[in-house]
């Protein structure tokens, strides 16, 4: 058998192993069948890519019908060796992935198990939300106050600029046409309808998911993943209670308030297309959203404020107390929390809408 | 004493108003394992984050491979930090890619070597570490001791010549604790990596540890080898050392 023997450099590692590598595939490659000899005699250093290369080679080899042998292998280089030496070069074992069946059967699974575990919360949260008024000691102290500056009060100029916004861009974009029918005053009857009934408990809702509801998710996520819950359970403490009834709690209360505030806002935007674009004065204009708003709306919004409150509450504690993982199971649940938040007022909102649309229609 | 490859000169830190260490003066050498010791709270941590760069002290020199790693910019700091390794007390796993992809970011970020190579190392790694069958495992998957030595592997990955580990044994059973300080104890001998290891873990120490720094009082209260330390008269490493033979004996 024809025997070629390869010197290598005085040191093997990260710096020239690739280098060392190519050159030595190309000889196995091309001149197979061979016995390769390297020869180790003027080595003094190797490090873990120089056994790295060793061991490919070893694997390599074989495929062109060709032996590695080492020669002249000095005690110091022996012994780096058996410390990165591959005892045995191994296949990692890959998982397969599941089939089509497979995965319909988990995602129908995981939707029983979803919808079991919301049923449950709710309950949970209704129940110590009612015992918790009569029995305040199962709250955190000052807990719902604190969370209602934080879902609230800090929401109040992020949701005034938007409310501000919508009224102001629904005045413009209804203005062109109603001017065409002379019909200038009527701006305010759209702007306070779909203000009350609809943008304002909308709107609001939507940024207090993305602020507060993301913010409920990743706190309650994180406290899994520190295990802090496994404490307070193991202290006798339940957390629906103690951390999720507080933020509930709070959320029903400032929602209805930021809606309320936000119709406001949004009627006194669509007021300022109307005296500037409209050449309509203040008081007729506000003559005519008085005249136009009836209880049912009024009613309407908050109906729906508290819905969207209940709904991104217990959504976000949902998704937060279903956390896998490390940080980005946090994220992952936060974004979960948010998209179906949103997702799930807007459904309300559409059966809610239809209710009232097709309900009793005198207050 | 071997040559040092760190050595700290005057080195005061604070956590805003509260003075951490002062006065710090200590030389590591080479192909040897320090273990830094002290009660909870007295820096030892802290002293870590110095010699890795994350924390800057108030006043004071780190010389890390004779280069002063408080005049460096990134990019110079860097090239130092490549020479060295850290275990985490934590692990400190990304959780979101499997080990053997943790276990390639040093090797793709630093080196050019072919998929190829790469495979082949992270292969050595994970066999060194016992965690053949892991490779394809996430973080989260592993237990602590698991992630502990998923986390020595990562640090290893490109050869420090410093290797440093925050509480290495710490949450692991004796039988695990011992492998791990039987590897980094074969990391010293055959490679000649210099170790530098925050612990409490005394029978750890007394089966590994070349030099021991005893902090204490927010300064080194104590710099010597593992024989001195022990036959040492300072109250606060007798009742260190003492602590882990006496508790053996209520047992």
């Amino acid at each position: 058998m024809p025997r070629e023997i390869i010197k290598i450099p005085s040191a093997l590692g990260f710096s020239n192993v690739e280098e060392v590598r190519h050159q030595i595939t190309k000889l196995i490659s091309a001149e197979s069948p061979q016995e390769f000899i390297l020869d180790f005699a003027e080595v003094e250093s190797i490090d873990t890519a120089g056994v790295a290369l060793i061991d490919y080679l070893n694997e390599f080899a074989p495929r062109f019908g060709t032996e590695i042998t080492l020669t002249n292998v000095s005690k110091k280089i022996s012994s780096a060796m058996d410390v990165f030496h591959l005892k045995k070069v191994f296949t990692p074992e890959k998982k397969e992935p599941p089939g089509f069946f497979e995965k319909t059967g988990d995602l129908f699974y995981k939707l029983k198990n979803s919808v079991g575990d919301i049923l449950i919360l709710l309950s949970n949260i209704t129940y110590w939300s009612g015992l918790s008024i009569v029995r305040p000691k199962l709250r955190r102290k000052g807990e719902v106050i604190h969370q209602s500056i934080l879902i609230g009060v800090n929401a109040f100029p992020i949701i005034a600029l938007i409310a501000f916004l919508i009224g102001f861009i629904l005045a413009l974009q209804s203005a062109a046409q109603l001017r065409q029918f002379g019909a200038n005053i009527y701006v305010a009857d759209l702007v306070a309808i779909a203000m009350v009934s609809e943008m304002g408990p909308l709107i609001t809702a939507i940024m207090v998911a993305g602020r507060s509801g993301s913010a409920i998710a990743a706190e309650i996520a994180t406290m899994v993943v520190t295990e802090e819950i496994d404490a307070l359970k193991v202290m006798g403490i339940d957390p629906a209670p103690y951390l999720v009834v507080p933020k509930v709690m709070a959320m029903s209360l400032v929602m209805p308030m930021l809606t309320i505030f936000a119709n406001f806002i949004g009627i006194i935007g669509g007021m300022v297309i109307a005296i500037t674009y409209l050449d309509l004065d203040i008081l007729p204009f506000f003559n005519e959203v008085m005249s136009v708003l009836r209880y049912k709306e009024l009613v309407t919004s908050i109906v729906k404020s508290l819905t969207f409150a209940f709904i991104i509450a217990v959504t976000a504690a949902y998704f937060g107390q279903k956390v896998k993982g490390g940080a980005e199971g946090v994220g992952k649940s936060t974004t979960s929390a948010v998209v179906f938040s949103i997702f799930f007022v807007i459904v309300a909102d559409s059966i809610l809408g239809l209710l009232f649309y097709f309900g009793e229609t005198t207050f | 004493m071997n040559l040092p490859v760190i050595e700290i000169r005057n080195l005061k830190s604070a956590y805003g108003d509260q003075l951490v260490l002062q006065e710090v003066n200590l030389q590591i050498p080479a192909n040897e394992i320090t273990a830094i010791l002290g009660t909870s709270g007295c820096g030892k941590t802290t002293l870590l984050k110095h010699m890795i760069g994350l924390l800057k002290p108030l006043e004071g020199e780190i010389q890390i491979l004779g280069k002063s790693i408080l005049e460096l910019d990134e990019n110079e700091l860097n090239d130092v930090l490549k020479k060295a390794g850290v275990l985490f007390q934590s692990g400190a796993l990304l959780n979101s890619i499997s080990l053997a992809d943790n276990i390639a970011i040093p090797l793709e970020q630093h080196t050019n070597l072919s998929k190829d190579m790469i495979e082949f190392i992270i292969k050595q790694k994970l066999e060194l570490v016992g965690l053949s069958h892991a490779y394809h495992y996430l973080p989260g998957e592993l237990s602590g001791g698991m992630r502990k030595r998923a986390a020595l592997a990562r640090a290893i990955a490109l050869d420090p010549v410093i290797l440093f580990a925050d509480e290495p044994g710490a949450g692991l059973d004796p039988v695990t604790a011992a492998s791990l300080d039987q590897l980094l104890l074969s990391l010293k001998e055959k490679l000649g990596m210099t170790l530098v290891m925050v612990t409490h873990e005394t029978a750890s120490i007394k089966r590994i540890a070349d030099r021991i720094i005893y902090l204490g009082k927010n300064r080194v209260l104590f710099s010597g080898t593992l024989r001195e330390a022990l036959e040492s008269d300072i109250p606060a490493l007798i009742t260190f050392f003492n602590s882990d033979s006496s508790q053996k004996s209520k047992a």
